[in-house]
């Protein structure tokens, strides 16, 4: 498991001193109950950030779930390929 | 209906599958396990960039299927994704390829009740999700509303938008028992 991440409260704040975001895409295989449980155990977020997150990716198409350098957001978009989520790399704007 | 996935009060997961069920959950699982092995290409000319994982020429794959379970980790830059391909899909592809040979392998293993601690159950958790990656990739799923379509469309329950569906369901029970554990 992965070390928690220190991340913004609000998980919509982006912290613009992160240049890289791991970006999860909605798509219509993966379980709302499955990316949630991808995102309290890979990041070892709560449960109710984890929620936020799976609800922003099913309503919005996407979200932002880990910010860091190139290094730390190219392994955690591993990560969620191993899972079976969609995710890319993206500059965090 | 079988009762699938509960948690007991010891901590293991138990599922209750009948015979049918077991079999067909195994039969999908050797459909994954051969596609993930066929195309597990060992011929890398470098030993040293095998042992570490890189692979000298990582295509993108051709399979739609495929495609889904190594996706291009960066939209608009061809270059940067083939990169991160040639440096992580090789080892994607044997985590991959060995988490359904261990699920595989728990299915032989069981009886009428399959008992599986928290780290199997996650084993069977991954590998259950990408063969339903895979299944949608071939039936065509691409919006969550074509699914009852492709259902109507099937004249008998043993088609693969039923099985699709029955594996959804069971995916389901298994998630939440194992979220239970962890709350």
């Amino acid at each position: 498991m992965s070390q928690a991440v220190v991340l913004p409260q609000v998980s919509d704040e982006v912290e613009t001193t992160q240049p890289f975001a791991c970006t999860v895409w909605n798509d219509p295989v993966n379980l709302m109950s499955y990316v949630t449980y991808v995102f309290m155990t890979y990041f070892n977020y709560a449960k109710l950030k984890a929620e936020e997150l799976m609800l922003q990716v099913h309503h919005n198409g996407k979200a932002y779930v880990s910010y860091g350098d190139k290094e730390k957001i190219e392994k955690d978009v591993a990560a969620m390929h191993s899972y079976g989520l969609w995710a890319t790399i993206e500059k965090a704007s | 209906m079988a009762h699938a996935f509960n948690r007991t009060i010891t901590g293991k997961i138990i599922g209750r599958l009948d015979p049918v069920e077991q079999a067909l959950l195994r039969s999908l699982l050797i459909q994954l396990a051969s596609l993930l092995h066929k195309t597990d290409e060992s011929e890398n000319a470098d030993p040293i960039a095998q042992l570490v994982g890189i692979q000298e020429l990582a295509e993108r794959p051709e399979d739609p299927a495929l495609l889904r379970l190594f996706p291009d980790a960066y939209r608009d830059d061809e270059s940067a994704a083939n990169d991160f391909r040639r440096y992580t899909e090789s080892g994607l592809r044997s985590q991959k390829t060995n988490r359904v040979d261990s699920a595989i392998a728990i299915l032989d293993r069981a009886d009428n009740k399959i008992e599986l601690t928290y780290e199997e159950a996650q084993l069977m958790l991954g590998a259950m999700n990408d063969t339903r990656l895979v299944l949608a990739s071939r039936l065509g799923l691409t919006n969550e509303l074509n699914l009852d379509g492709l259902l109507a469309k099937e004249s008998e329950s043993g088609g693969p938008a039923h099985m699709y569906e029955w594996l959804t369901w069971l995916q389901e029970t298994l998630v939440r028992a194992i979220a239970d554990e962890k709350n």
